[in-house]
C-alpha cells in the first residue's frame, strides 16, 4: 500500500518538475531562435537547455519513463556538442529540438493522465543523431588567444560575447594601462582611461594584473582591458597612454578539440544562483490546496451556523453580546485564513502565458505569416484553477487573430501596413477581485456586414450585437477550412468559457486595423460576496459582482408596453436616473409562485440593463460556491448552489447569463 | 457468485440497484427546487458535504406523485462519474440474487419506460412466497448527459 502512495507522490513530483523544464527549455530555445536571426549565438542558453534536458533525462530515468530518456538522451546529444560549440546551434537543429520538447511534453501529459507512453518516435531520434554542427552552420569554433592566467579570469560569458564579437567582424583586442603617479597628475588614470576607451569600445572586462615594479610602473600594478572595437590601434593606444605596438589582437583560431565546458554535474557553480533564488518555495499539489480550501468552506458554513444560533438565543431573550463578539471575531479570522489559502493559490499570469510565444511561432510558421508577440501581463496573479480554465479561450483567440485577422505579409505591404503582424497580449487586475485580459491583433478587423450575410441575420449594430452574432455556435466567417483553425471559429466555446467562469467577453474591432477581445474574469471563483434574496417564496442568492444596484420598484411609475404574456411573464418598463430599464419578475421566470415583487436587483449584460423584480432581500453575506456538474441541474443562470447554514443547498444565480438567455429568447421570438 | 443488491418498493413493485453501485441511503427531508428542470428532478440535496441531485423516480416510471412519508428514502447511487440521489417509497432490505436467477425483462415493458429495466429475478422471500423484482438501469433512469434537453425542446 505504501509503496504504491510513493510512487504516485514521486510521480505528481516528476511531473511538475518535468513540466518546469520543458516550459523552460521552450523559453531557451525560442531565445536561441531569436539571437540566431541576428547571427548571433546565445550560450548561456544552449546551457540552460542543456541542463534541462539532462535533469529531464535523470528524473525520466528513475521513474522508468524510456522514451522520454531516449529523447531527452539524444537532445543532449545534440546540446552538449553546441555548447563546446559556444553555443552555435543551426536553425535546422533548434527545429529538431523544438520536435523534441513537444514530443517529450506529450508524453508528460499522456503520463499525468494515466495514459499510455508512447515509444520515442524513430525519425525524431534519428533527425536528432542527424545534426553534424557543420562548420557552415557553426563557425564559432574558435578559441581566444590569451595567457591562461588571464583567460582563467572571464566567465563562459565574457569568451563567448569576445568570440562572438569577432565573429562578426569587430576586433577583438587587448589594451593594458599602467598606472603612475605621473600620469595620474596629467589626469590619466584607469576611470579617465575607462571612460575614454569606452566611448570608442565596447568593454567586455577590466583585469587588474600584477607586474614586475618598475620606472614606468611604480605601483607593479596594470589594467588589461578586453574589448571589441571598430577604432584604429592609434586612437585607443592614446586614449590608454600606451603605444600602438602594445595593444595585442585576440587572436581566435579555430578549435579542433575544444576545451570542454564540462558536464553538468562538473558545472553546478551556475546553479547556484537560480537554486537561491527558489529558496523558501515549496511546490505544493493544487489538489491539497483545493482539499484546505474544501476545509475551509466547513468553517464559513459554521459561522453561518453560529450566528443563527445566536439570533435564536437572542430572540428568547438571552444576552448575547459577548457570543455575537466572538462570532464576529471568528468570522474576521476565517476571512483571514482565507486570504492566505487564496494566496496560496495564485500563479502570476505572466507564467501562464509563457507558452504563448511558442504557439505563435507554431502558427506563424504554418500560416507564412511572420508575427511578432508582445505580451505584457505585469504582476498580475490568477487563481490556478481560473488559469486553467481561461487558457484554452486565450489559445483559441490567438490562433483566429494570426489565422484570420492577420493579413498575409503581400497584402499587409500592399496596404501600407508592416509586414509583421502584431499580437499583443495585456493583462491586469481591473479591481480587486477581477482580472482583465486582452488579446489584440492589428489585422483586419471583423467585417460586419460579411459575418451578418454568412450567418443569414441582419448586420449587428454595434461591436457588442457583432459579439453576439460571432458567438452563436457553429458560425465560421471562412470559406476555406486551415489547418490551425478548421471551419469553425469556435468563438462560442470561448464565450462559454468566460461565462462558466462567471466572466464577461468584449469586444473592440475597426475594420482594416483591427480586433481587440477583452476577457473580465473572476480572480478566483469558489467564495464570492453574494445577496441572498427571496423569490416565489425561495431563497436563492448571486454574486454582488453581478448586481449593479438594488432598486425600489414602484408600481405607479412602471410603463406597461404591448405586452406580449411570452413564459417569462409580463416584462414592464421602469425608469432609472434617465435610463429606461426592463423589468421582469424572477419567480415567473422560474415559473414559481409569483406574487409581490417590491424590489428589483439591476444588472448590466453588454452595457445593457435589465432588472429582475424579487420579493425581498435576505441579506449579503460571504458564500461558498459549488458549481453544479450534474446534467440533471444544469441551467441557464443556475451557476451553483451554496450552503446558508441550514444544511440545505440553496442555488446560486447568474443573473448575467440569465439576463443573456432571456434576451436570446426574445430575439428568436421576434425574428 | 451470488451478488448483493438493495431492494426497493415503488408503488406496489419491488426494484433492484446492485449494492455496489449505492453510496448512501437517507431518509428525505425534502430537496431544493431546481428551476427550469423537468419535473422528475426533485432537486439538490446536501449529503456529507456534497451537493447531489435527486430523481424522484415515481415521476420518472410515471406513477403518481405522493408526499414524501417517514419510509422514503433517497438511495445516492454513483453511475459513472455522476453522483445522483434516487427518491423511493421505501428501502429497507438486500438480498442476494444469483446471475442465472437473472431474465432479460419482458418485452412489455415499452414506452416511457423503455430500457429503464435491465432484467427481473424471480426470488423466494423469507417465507417462501415467490416475489419478482426487477433490476433498473440506472444509466438510463437518471439520462445521459444532455437528454433532458432533448425532452424539453
Amino acid at each position: 500500500m505504501s509503496h504504491a502512495f510513493d510512487a504516485s507522490e514521486f510521480l505528481a513530483g516528476f511531473l511538475v518538475e518535468a513540466e518546469e523544464h520543458l516550459s523552460a527549455s521552450t523559453m531557451n530555445l525560442l531565445a536561441v531562435e531569436a539571437s540566431l536571426r541576428k547571427g548571433e549565438n546565445n550560450p548561456r542558453a544552449v546551457r540552460e537547455l542543456f541542463r534541462s534536458l539532462h535533469t529531464v533525462k535523470g528524473l525520466s530515468a528513475m521513474v522508468g519513463i524510456e522514451p522520454i530518456v531516449d529523447i531527452a538522451h539524444a537532445m543532449e546529444t545534440v546540446l552538449r556538442k553546441a555548447d563546446r560549440a559556444a553555443g552555435a546551434l543551426s536553425a535546422k537543429a533548434v527545429e529538431a529540438l523544438l520536435a523534441g520538447l513537444r514530443a517529450i511534453g506529450e508524453r508528460v501529459r499522456a503520463l499525468s493522465t494515466s495514459a499510455p507512453v508512447a515509444p520515442a518516435p524513430p525519425q525524431l531520434l534519428d533527425a536528432l543523431a542527424a545534426l553534424e554542427i557543420t562548420k557552415d552552420e557553426a563557425p564559432i569554433t574558435v578559441e581566444l588567444d590569451l595567457e591562461p592566467g588571464l583567460l582563467a579570469k572571464l566567465s563562459d560569458a565574457e569568451k563567448a560575447q569576445l568570440i562572438q564579437g569577432a565573429e562578426n567582424g569587430r576586433r577583438a583586442l587587448r589594451v593594458d594601462f599602467v598606472p603612475s603617479p605621473a600620469r595620474a597628475a596629467e589626469g590619466t588614470t584607469i576611470t579617465s582611461v575607462r571612460e575614454r576607451i569606452g566611448a570608442m569600445a565596447e568593454i567586455v572586462k577590466v583585469v587588474p594584473l600584477s607586474i614586475p615594479a618598475s620606472d614606468a610602473a611604480p605601483g607593479g600594478l596594470a589594467f588589461a582591458l578586453l574589448v571589441l572595437t571598430d577604432a584604429t590601434d592609434e586612437a585607443l593606444a592614446a586614449a590608454a597612454a600606451t603605444t600602438p605596438e602594445e595593444i595585442q589582437t585576440l587572436h581566435a583560431r579555430r578549435v579542433d578539440e575544444a576545451d570542454p565546458l564540462g558536464e553538468p554535474d562538473s558545472a553546478e557553480e551556475g546553479v547556484g544562483e537560480t537554486e537561491g533564488r527558489r529558496r523558501g518555495i515549496v511546490r505544493v499539489d493544487v489538489a491539497r490546496l483545493d482539499d484546505a480550501l474544501e476545509r475551509l468552506s466547513a468553517l464559513v458554513i459554521t459561522r453561518f451556523r453560529l450566528a443563527r444560533a445566536a439570533d435564536a438565543l437572542a430572540a428568547q431573550g438571552v444576552n448575547v453580546g459577548e457570543l455575537c463578539e466572538i462570532v464576529k471575531g471568528y468570522g474576521r479570522q476565517v476571512r483571514d485564513l482565507r486570504g492566505s489559502i487564496m494566496r496560496a493559490r495564485m500563479v502570476p499570469v505572466a507564467e501562464l502565458l509563457d507558452r504563448v510565444p511558442l504557439i505563435v511561432r507554431g502558427l506563424s510558421r504554418t500560416t507564412q505569416k511572420p508575427v511578432r508577440v508582445v505580451i505584457d501581463a505585469g504582476k498580475a496573479e490568477l487563481d490556478k484553477a481560473v488559469a486553467e480554465r481561461i487558457f484554452p479561450a486565450i489559445v483559441h483567440l490567438i490562433r483566429n487573430a494570426v489565422d484570420h485577422a492577420i493579413e498575409p505579409p503581400a497584402e499587409r505591404q500592399r496596404l501600407g501596413k508592416p509586414e509583421e503582424g502584431l499580437v499583443r497580449v495585456t493583462c491586469f487586475e481591473r479591481s480587486t477581485n477581477q482580472l482583465e485580459l486582452g488579446i489584440s491583433d492589428d489585422g483586419r478587423g471583423i467585417d460586419r456586414e460579411a459575418v451578418a450575410r454568412r450567418a443569414s441575420r441582419p448586420t449587428p449594430a454595434d461591436d457588442a450585437a457583432l459579439l453576439d452574432l460571432i458567438t452563436l455556435p457553429g458560425l465560421t466567417t471562412l470559406d476555406q477550412a486551415t489547418k490551425t483553425s478548421g471551419r469553425g471559429l469556435g468563438m462560442d466555446i470561448v464565450k462559454r468559457a468566460v461565462l462558466d467562469l462567471g466572466g464577461e467577453l468584449g469586444l473592440r474591432t475597426t475594420p482594416g486595423a483591427g480586433t481587440t477581445f477583452t476577457l473580465l474574469i473572476p480572480l478566483t471563483i469558489t467564495i464570492v460576496d453574494a445577496f441572498s434574496f427571496v423569490c416565489g417564496e425561495q431563497t436563492f442568492v448571486a454574486p454582488i459582482s453581478a448586481i449593479e444596484e438594488v432598486v425600489e420598484v414602484a408600481p405607479e411609475a412602471l410603463v406597461r408596453g404591448p405586452s406580449r404574456h411570452s413564459q417569462l411573464g409580463e416584462v414592464r418598463f421602469m425608469e432609472r436616473r434617465g435610463e429606461i430599464v426592463p423589468l421582469v419578475n424572477l419567480a415567473s421566470v422560474f415559473s414559481l409562485a409569483s406574487g409581490e415583487e417590491p424590489k428589483a436587483l439591476v444588472v448590466r449584460r453588454n452595457g445593457t440593463p435589465l432588472a429582475f423584480g424579487i420579493q425581498r432581500v435576505v441579506g449579503q453575506q460571504e458564500v461558498v460556491i459549488r458549481p453544479l456538474e450534474d446534467p440533471l441541474v444544469k441551467v441557464t443562470g443556475i451557476s451553483g448552489s451554496t450552503d446558508l447554514g441550514d444544511g440545505r443547498p440553496t442555488l446560486v444565480l447568474d443573473l448575467v447569463a440569465l439576463c443573456g438567455a432571456l434576451s436570446q429568447n426574445r430575439t428568436e421570438v421576434a425574428a | 457468485m451470488s451478488e448483493l443488491y438493495v431492494v426497493f418498493k415503488l408503488d406496489d413493485a419491488e426494484y433492484v440497484l446492485q449494492a455496489s453501485d449505492v453510496l448512501e441511503m437517507e431518509s428525505f427531508g425534502g430537496a431544493t427546487r431546481v428551476p427550469g428542470t423537468p419535473p422528475y428532478v426533485a432537486g439538490l440535496i446536501h449529503i456529507r458535504g456534497r451537493v447531489v441531485p435527486v430523481v424522484d423516480l415515481r415521476l420518472r416510471f410515471g406513477l403518481p406523485r405522493i408526499e414524501p412519508t417517514l419510509d422514503s428514502r433517497v438511495i445516492v447511487v454513483q453511475s459513472g462519474e455522476r453522483t445522483v440521489g434516487l427518491l423511493v417509497d421505501s428501502a429497507r432490505e438486500i438480498m442476494k440474487i444469483a446471475p442465472e436467477g437473472l431474465q432479460a425483462p419482458p418485452s412489455w415493458m415499452g414506452g416511457e419506460g423503455d430500457g429503464f429495466v435491465k432484467s427481473v429475478a424471480h426470488v423466494e422471500g423469507s417465507s417462501g412466497e415467490k416475489r419478482l423484482v426487477m433490476l433498473i438501469n440506472c444509466a438510463k433512469v437518471i439520462g445521459q448527459e444532455g437528454i433532458y434537453v432533448d425532452e424539453r425542446n
